[in-house]
C-alpha cells in the first residue's frame, strides 16, 4: 500500500487534505473533508485549524445558482473537525477519536435507527 | 488451487456480466444493418474496457479506492459533481431498461400484465440485493449469464461469412448514401459505448474492494479483465453476426428482448429458446443489480458515506436507501409505458458523453507515481489509457449531433 506522505513540514493541502475520505478511530469512513478552516492575519502564516463536513462546507464550493440549489436540498449544516484530531495524512486521512465524538456520521446513526428495524439489517457479508 | 478456482470464476463472472439490453439490441441491429462492417468497433470497445478495467481494479487494489473516491479527490467538488449527476442519471435508465427488459421477458413466458411483472421484478430484485451478500450476487447472476453463450453456439450454427467477418475487422466507412453513412457513425459510437459502459468499471472497482483486494491481487485483475472481456467480446461479436446472418436477410429489427430469443429458437428448437431466454434473464437482472448498486457506490463514495455490502446494512443506511431508491425510480420510468429498448438506446448515448470526465481522473491517478508507487501505469496502460480518452472525448462529442441527426438512430 503507498500513500501520500507530507514531504517533510510541507502538507498539499489540495492534494493531500481537501476533497479526501476521513477515517475514525475504529477505522470507519465519517465523511471527506468539503472545506478546509485557516486562519491569521494579513501578513501572519496562515494556520490550518479545522476541517469542514458536510453540505454546509461543499455548497459554497459550487457556483450560486448551485450553492443556493443545494442549501435549499441538503441544508447548510457542516461539521469542524479540529486539525490536532488529524493523525495520518495518506490516500485517506485518519483521525484519534471516534465518529460520534467528533459529531461526524449523524445521519447515518439517525437513518440507521430506521433501517435496523428491517430484518438481517445487522448481518453484512461481502 | 483455490487462487486457480478464483481466477477461473472471477473469467467467468466478467464474460457472463458481459452484456445486458443495450449491448443486445446494439450489436443484434448493427449486425441486420451493417454486416459485419462494424466487427472493428467491437475489437475497439473491448481493449477499451479492458485497458480502464484494469486500471481501476488496480487503483483499488493498491489504495482501496473505488472510482468515485477517485473523481473526487482528482476532479473536486464541481466538475466531479456534475460527472456524479450525469453517472447515476445514466445508471438509473440503464436500471429502467433492464427492469423493463425482464418484465418483457417474464411477459413472453407467462403472459401476465407487463405491469404486475415489473411490481414483481422491483420486488425480487429488493430481496436479491437485501438478502443475498455480494459475491452471491455476483457470483449467481455472473455464472447464470453464461448460458447467454447459446449465442456462440447459435451464431456458429448459422455459418457465418468469416471471410466477411474478418475484413469487418478492419475499420472502414461504407460507400453508401450519406445518410446511411451518419447511421453507420451512430452505431459505431453506440457500440463503443454499449461495450465501454461507465457502470462496468464503477462495479467493477467497488466489487474489487467488497472482495478486499490488495496489491496481491494486481495479477488477478489482469487476468480478469484480459480474459474475462475479450470472451465477452466474442459473445457480443456473436450478437453481432446473428443480426446478419438472420435479423437483416428476414428485416427484423432487434426491438424486442425476445427477437434474440426468435434466433436461438430458429437454430437450436425449444432448448435454444429456453437457455436464450434464461441467460438473457440472468445478465439484464445481473445488470439491473449492477447499476442499482454502482449507483449508490457512486454516490456514497462521492460524499463519504459509508458504503458495501460488507458492512451491515444498518451502519450503511443511505447506501442501503440509495440503491433502493434507484431501484423504485427506474420501475417507476418503466411503469409510464416508455419503451425500455428506447431508453436503453439513450442511456448508451449519454453514457459515452460521460465515459471522458469519468476516466480523466482513473488516468490521472493511475500515471502518479507518488500515490501508485511502484503500481504505477506502465507504458503500454499510458500509451493505451490517453489513445482511448483521445477516442472518448472525439466519441463524446459526436455522440448528441449523431442522436439528432439519425432521428434517434432510425436513419
Amino acid at each position: 500500500m503507498t500513500s501520500t506522505q507530507p514531504r517533510g513540514d510541507y502538507v498539499d493541502l489540495f492534494r493531500q487534505v481537501l476533497d479526501h475520505a476521513l477515517f475514525d478511530a475504529d477505522g470507519q469512513l465519517c465523511g471527506i473533508v468539503d472545506d478546509i478552516e485557516v486562519s491569521g492575519g494579513f501578513g501572519e502564516p496562515l494556520r490550518v485549524t479545522a476541517l469542514l463536513v458536510g453540505p454546509g462546507a461543499w455548497g459554497p464550493r459550487l457556483p450560486a445558482l448551485f450553492a443556493e440549489l443545494a442549501a435549499w436540498a441538503f441544508g447548510t449544516r457542516s461539521t469542524r473537525v479540529p486539525w490536532e484530531e488529524v493523525c495520518e495524512l495518506g490516500e485517506d486521512i485518519k483521525l484519534r477519536s471516534r465518529a460520534a465524538v467528533l459529531g461526524l456520521g449523524t445521519m447515518d446513526r439517525r437513518l440507521g435507527r430506521l433501517v435496523g428495524k428491517l430484518p438481517r439489517s445487522d448481518k453484512g457479508a461481502p | 488451487m483455490s487462487r486457480i478456482l478464483e481466477i477461473f470464476l472471477g473469467i467467468l463472472t466478467a464474460m457472463g456480466g458481459f452484456v445486458e439490453i443495450g449491448e443486445l439490441t446494439f450489436m443484434m441491429n448493427a449486425g441486420s444493418l451493417f454486416n459485419y462492417r462494424l466487427l472493428w468497433v467491437v475489437v475497439i470497445g473491448v481493449v477499451g474496457i479492458i485497458v480502464y478495467g484494469e486500471i481501476a481494479g488496480r487503483i483499488a487494489a493498491v489504495r482501496g479506492q473505488a472510482v468515485f473516491n477517485v473523481v473526487r479527490e482528482r476532479a473536486g467538488i464541481r466538475l466531479g459533481l456534475l460527472t456524479l449527476v450525469a453517472a447515476t442519471l445514466v445508471c438509473l435508465l440503464t436500471c429502467a431498461a433492464e427492469i423493463g427488459a425482464i418484465a418483457m421477458l417474464w411477459e413472453l413466458v407467462t403472459a401476465w400484465p407487463y405491469r404486475l411483472l415489473l411490481v414483481l421484478g422491483l420486488v425480487f430484485f429488493l430481496l436479491v440485493i437485501w438478502f443475498l451478500p455480494f459475491k452471491a450476487i455476483e457470483r449467481v447472476f455472473g455464472l447464470m449469464g453464461l448460458l447467454m453463450t447459446v449465442f456462440i453456439v447459435v451464431a456458429w450454427k448459422m455459418h457465418p461469412d468469416w471471410s466477411q467477418a474478418t475484413a469487418g475487422l478492419v475499420p472502414s466507412i461504407p460507400a453508401v448514401s450519406s445518410d446511411k453513412q451518419l447511421l453507420y457513425a451512430y452505431y459505431a459510437v453506440a457500440l463503443v459505448s454499449s461495450v465501454m459502459l461507465p457502470y462496468e468499471t464503477y462495479f467493477y472497482a467497488s466489487g474489487a474492494i467488497e472482495d478486499r483486494w490488495t496489491p496481491r491481487d494486481i495479477n488477478l485483475n489482469r487476468i480478469i479483465v484480459i480474459v474475462g472481456f475479450a470472451l465477452g467480446g466474442v459473445l457480443a461479436a456473436a450478437l453481432m453476426s446473428i443480426g446478419s446472418q438472420f435479423l437483416g436477410p428476414h428485416q427484423i429489427e432487434a426491438g424486442l428482448p425476445g427477437t434474440a430469443g426468435l434466433a436461438a429458437a430458429s437454430e437450436m428448437g425449444r432448448a435454444g429458446l429456453w437457455l436464450a431466454l434464461i441467460g438473457m434473464f440472468f445478465a439484464f437482472a445481473g445488470a439491473a443489480i449492477e447499476t442499482a448498486m454502482s449507483s449508490a457506490y457512486d454516490v456514497c463514495q462521492f460524499f463519504g458515506w459509508r458504503w458495501g455490502k460488507f458492512c451491515p446494512p444498518r451502519t450503511a443506511p443511505r447506501f442501503v436507501l440509495s440503491w433502493g431508491i434507484v431501484l423504485l425510480l427506474a420501475t417507476l420510468i418503466v411503469m409510464t409505458g416508455v419503451d425500455p429498448i428506447k431508453v436503453v438506446e439513450y442511456s448508451i448515448i449519454f453514457s459515452v458523453v460521460i465515459l471522458p470526465l469519468t476516466y480523466f481522473p482513473l488516468m490521472a491517478i493511475s500515471r502518479d507515481a507518488d500515490v501508485m508507487g511502484v503500481y504505477v501505469n506502465g507504458v503500454v496502460a499510458n500509451t493505451l489509457g490517453w489513445l482511448y480518452f483521445v477516442l472518448i472525448c472525439i466519441a463524446a462529442v459526436a455522440a448528441i449531433p449523431l442522436l439528432v441527426l439519425t432521428h434517434g438512430g432510425q436513419g
